[in-house]
């Protein structure tokens, strides 16, 4: 696999993404309490710019099995990624869709942080980054 | 730029804002619109309008005839769109105030997406109406006929009886009479003043959605049990953005049914799916989507859609289709009439 550096850890802030182009793919870089995830920007719905959605969190309720259906609670804040056009919700950690996770995701990639000698397989504009030895990176394996 | 014979059905321009379309309006009502882009009630509370068509400067989703081009016409290679405006008139209480806004709504689409900012010719419009006086309603599609880039007549889905009603002929009257087809669109039934398909109030915003289709079953079953297509033999009914996958087995039905009560209806000369091939068009989106593509068109089979479909994405909305990915493969005769030649011979387009 090519490994691409894509960003600076500091470049996308917690609740943050970046778009970039790897190897002719438009990819969303998010950056999830401090992970970095790597998604295409591709909705398998209809090809919407899915990275280009909205980021939050979702409702679920409870079971009737103990009685709290209609119970509504909030979870996964900043976690979930909704398609700019019909909203469907993914998880922007493994980029899975939530109605349909087997059948319906979104392609992902491996992503590392590494230092300024990593391997570099992409044309990206790393070469604009300052160089230092503390410079982390975030590193998207396609 | 390449033109793909594509003509898309139903395009939703926007006022940026209030004070946009407020200055259309005639006075006294100028200072009565209270809302602008919404309805009040049943809005889709996850996102109403694609989040990536807010125009460049942070503006209205579809207010901008520019970047309406960048994103849909030349994205796609579109010929043609035809634009149904927002109005919301149906839902009124006061026909006059009903009047002024459908009027004010047409003398802003005009200035702003026909007689203007449409040099390439690609924009077509809908002259709003409301019902709630049909008389007024005749008087506005007067006003509008002799406009150029004008190719039908519109009017909300939500009403207060079904649109087949005699009540509303003079209105049929003067679209048969200018040769403008009546479009419906859904967006208030159950709002305002109007009845709906459903026995009283669906809870959310999805049911109420989901619902929307029954409302124009309901018009088409009384178009045609009112003989309104014997009445106005010219007369042409686009059904806007209502599915149109239910209609197969709505005319099995109505037919079987016919057969027997024809007594009761006598001005039903044809049968009901005749009355549908010559006097109807339905536009595709929201296309349904069985996990089975076959048997998408398998109904399209059933129902003719070769004949009556008209593709439609209806942007910039949440539930946009797209005009690359929402239909399965079809074979080019069946696309091309669907996509392009349906649409171009109903509104007598280039």
């Amino acid at each position: 696999m090519a490994q691409h550096r894509v960003a600076t850890v500091d470049e996308i802030r917690p609740g943050e993404r970046k778009l970039v182009q790897i190897e002719g793919r438009s990819v969303g870089i998010f950056n999830v309490d401090g992970t970095f995830y790597a998604l295409r920007n591709v909705c398998p719905h209809q090809g919407a710019e899915v990275c280009l959605g909205s980021i939050g969190g979702m409702t679920v309720c409870g079971n009737q099995e103990d009685g709290t259906l209609s119970e509504l609670r909030f979870e996964k804040a900043g976690e979930i990624l909704r398609c700019p056009w019909h909203g469907w919700e993914f998880e922007i950690k493994t980029g899975k869709s939530i109605f349909n996770p087997q059948g319906c995701y979104i392609k992902n990639y491996p992503v590392t942080i590494g230092q300024k000698d990593v391997a570099d397989g992409g044309i990206l504009r790393v070469e604009t980054y300052p160089t230092s030895v503390e410079e982390r990176f975030v590193i998207v394996h396609l | 730029m390449k033109l793909n014979d594509i003509i898309d059905c139903d395009v939703h321009p926007h006022p940026r804002d209030m004070e946009e379309i407020r200055k259309y309006l005639p006075l006294p009502w100028r200072n009565r619109l209270q809302m602008v882009n919404s309805r009040g009630m049943y809005m889709n509370p996850i996102h109403v309008n694609r989040l990536d068509s807010v125009t460049p400067d942070g503006g209205f989703p579809c207010s901008d005839p520019d970047f309406m081009r960048k994103q849909l016409l030349d994205a796609y290679g579109i010929n043609y769109a035809i634009l149904l405006p927002r109005a919301f008139a149906t839902m009124y209480p006061n026909p006059d105030f009903a009047a002024a806004v459908a009027a004010g709504y047409n003398d802003w689409l005009a200035d702003c997406w026909l007689d203007n900012n449409n040099t390439d010719g690609r924009c077509k419009g809908s002259i709003t109406v409301a019902p709630q006086d049909p008389k007024l309603a005749v008087k506005e599609i007067e006003r509008w006929a002799g406009n150029p880039h004008m190719v039908q007549v519109m009017m909300d889905g939500g009403s207060r009886a079904p649109y087949g009603q005699r009540q509303f002929y003079p209105i049929y009257e003067a679209c048969e009479h200018y040769g403008l087809p009546v479009a419906f669109h859904p967006g208030t039934e159950g709002v305002g003043i109007n009845e709906s398909p459903a026995p009283g109030y669906p809870s959310t915003y999805i049911e109420w959605h989901v619902g929307l289709m029954l409302a124009f079953q309901s018009h088409l079953i009384s178009f045609i049990t009112e003989g309104v297509f014997e009445r106005f033999p010219k007369l042409k009914v686009v059904l806007v953005e209502g599915g149109s996958a239910w209609l197969p087995p709505l005319l099995w039905r109505l037919e079987a049914e016919w057969k027997a009560l024809r007594e009761e209806v006598p001005w039903v000369k044809k049968r009901p799916s005749e009355y549908v091939r010559d006097h109807v068009r339905i536009t595709s989106q929201p296309l349904e989507n069985p996990d089975n593509k076959q048997q998408l068109l398998q109904i399209f089979e059933m129902m003719g859609a070769k004949d009556i479909l008209m593709f439609s994405s209806d942007y910039p909305h949440w539930d946009f289709d797209s005009p690359t990915r929402a239909f399965p493969k079809l074979d080019e005769e069946t696309k091309r009439r669907i996509f392009f030649e349906n649409a171009k011979e109903l509104y007598n387009l280039d």
